[in-house]
């Protein structure tokens, strides 16, 4: 992370009609910081990121892009700026390289280089086939990798990205948080609201919690802060079929893994960080060390506990 | 500029996408037809006594080809902005470093200048036509209209219908509404004309008014456009 300001909201609040949707919300997001966005359905996430993206404008307080004020000079604000905001509808006729050549255009790009830069924004994101289909004739997700793709046309700086994993199946979605890792090692600023705690667990450095329209808290993200991708928080929970004392378990696991009993010599908690290898050579360090395991199972997160303690139960995915 | 130009291109790539590129044939080519048509029927009965003069055959031939332009406009009037907005596909537009005036000029350049396009070619397509079938001769009665400001108060006209269709699509963000609000623009402003024709008090004033409530028109759409809120 280089460290100047990417894009900062100081006291940001926003209203329709009677409804409150932010209430001043403040946070400054750094350059190459990737943020993940937190809260349940109708928080404020989407409306923040309209406000970023200049779809809207403040009721109170300011906002600043590139230290730029978007509803002020949006083509300045925007110009090194990736944008998805929710699921936009899309001109079904109209075909995905027209879309991504207008979007080119509109960020300067000249003409010669307006082809190559549709191309490997869709190689990255793997839609250069259906470039010349209409866009009504894709499916979901192909359309949802298509749009991010043209989010990435123009090398922008900042990404602004509204639940860019969603409608796309357990591949994708594992291919789209790739891609966003990259994005993020490449140094780009990522601000991303979600759903999906795994989103934020492996993209992103910080999270931010917002509640009815209010930041209600934040937290570093260890595994996105590490250079290595999967790596995260991990706790099992183990039951055996015969009881086993916790000190031939300890002697079993490696050091970093915290162990807890939980039901007298039959479930054990075990923490650690590591990826999905390091899960199985946890497991089968037990197995080989003669303990009965019977279940295995992955429990939530600690984001996951955080998100529950910050926002509440609704929602938590 | 750029955000025009980017705009007009994307216009244009929406009008041949969608295939709506080819109403713009029906002033140039329908309008022509159906006045030779009409010019033939009339002078069938003119044979018969009754009286069709070169200015009158002008006069019906600029009705029927402006009558098509004027649904071609409102069609590609209420579909420029309020088929995007109603889709929600502004989304993608909006969130793009350009603004929003650049946006919906670039679009009104193109749908109003090859609408009009399309009528001048027609329009102007009558002239010969009409001579052909109908010679003037000196000494007939003259027409109901002056062709040539009615070639004119056609072009008000249209420029009056698209600036309403416009304008309601950024209203109601709903191509549908749109179209319906253009026609009942239209509706009524053919019955004033019909009603100052038959009061003898047309004149080109009428079609100056329409021009002026065109341009107030697309003015508020510039505002409201640029303060839409998503």
């Amino acid at each position: 992370m280089s460290g100047g300001e990417a894009f900062a909201l100081e006291k940001v609040s926003k209203r329709y009609g009677d409804l409150s949707a932010l209430s001043e919300v403040s946070f400054t997001v750094r350059e190459g910081e990737a943020v993940g966005y937190l809260g349940p359905n109708g928080s404020g996430k989407t409306t923040t990121l309209k406000l970023l993206s200049g779809l809207t404008r403040p009721t109170a307080g300011s906002l600043r892009l590139g230290g730029i004020d978007p509803a002020k000079d949006r083509a300045r604000a925007l110009a090194s700026v990736g944008v998805l905001v929710e699921t936009p509808g899309v001109l079904p006729y109209v075909r995905g390289r027209d879309l991504l050549e207008h979007i080119a255009e509109v960020k300067g790009l000249p003409v010669h280089e307006r082809g190559a830069a549709v191309v490997r924004a869709a190689k990255r994101l793997d839609v250069v086939e259906p470039l010349d289909r209409p866009l009504g004739t894709l499916s979901t997700g192909l359309l949802r990798r298509l749009l991010l793709a043209g989010s990435l046309i123009g090398d922008p700086r900042v990404l602004v990205l509204d639940e860019p994993t969603l409608g796309l199946d357990p591949a994708a979605r594992a291919d789209l948080r790739r891609v966003l890792r990259e994005l993020r090692q490449e140094g780009r600023t990522i601000f991303l609201s979600t759903h999906l705690l795994e989103d934020v667990e492996e993209v992103c450095h910080r999270v931010l919690f917002l509640r009815a329209g209010r930041l209600v808290g934040e937290a570093p993200v260890e595994a996105g802060a590490e250079d290595g991708a999967t790596v995260r928080p991990r706790t099992l929970r183990v039951r055996t079929s015969s009881a086993s004392p916790v000190a031939g378990l300890r002697a079993l696991l490696p050091p970093e893994v915290e162990l807890e009993e939980t039901r007298a010599g039959r479930e054990f908690l075990l923490k650690f960080k590591g990826d999905e290898a390091a899960q199985s050579q946890v497991v089968r360090a037990l197995v080989t060390g003669g303990v009965a395991v019977s279940r295995v199972e992955a429990v939530g997160s600690d984001l996951g506990t955080l998100y529950l303690q910050k926002v509440g139960r609704e929602d938590a995915a | 500029m750029s955000a025009l130009v980017a705009n007009a291109r994307w216009e244009l790539i929406r009008l041949v996408r969608s295939k709506r590129l080819f109403l713009l044939v029906i002033p140039v080519i329908a309008g022509p037809v159906g006045s030779l048509l009409a010019f033939l029927y009339f002078a069938h009965v003119q044979a018969n006594g009754t009286l069709l003069t070169h200015g009158t055959a002008l006069t019906l031939g600029l009705f029927v080809t402006g009558g098509l332009a004027g649904m071609v406009m409102l069609d590609l009037g209420a579909l420029t902005v309020g088929e995007e907005i109603a889709r929600r596909s502004h989304m993608i537009s909006f969130g793009l470093p350009q603004s929003r005036a650049g946006i919906l000029a670039g679009r009104l350049l193109v749908v109003f200048g090859l609408t009009l396009g399309a009528f001048v070619v027609g329009g102007l397509l009558v002239w010969p036509i009409a001579s052909a079938v109908v010679p003037a001769s000196s000494g007939e009665a003259a027409p109901l209209f002056d062709p040539v400001h009615l070639f004119e108060g056609v072009l008000c006209l249209l420029l009056f219908l698209g600036a309403i269709a416009v304008n309601a699509s950024v209203l109601t963000r709903s191509s549908s509404e749109a179209l319906v609000a253009g026609v009942l623009a239209g509706v009524v402003t053919v019955a004033l004309a019909g009603w100052f024709t038959y009061e003898g008090q047309i004149s080109m004033l009428f079609p100056a008014v329409l021009l002026a409530v065109a341009v107030v028109a697309l003015l508020w759409s510039f505002l409201r456009f640029e303060s839409l809120d998503t």
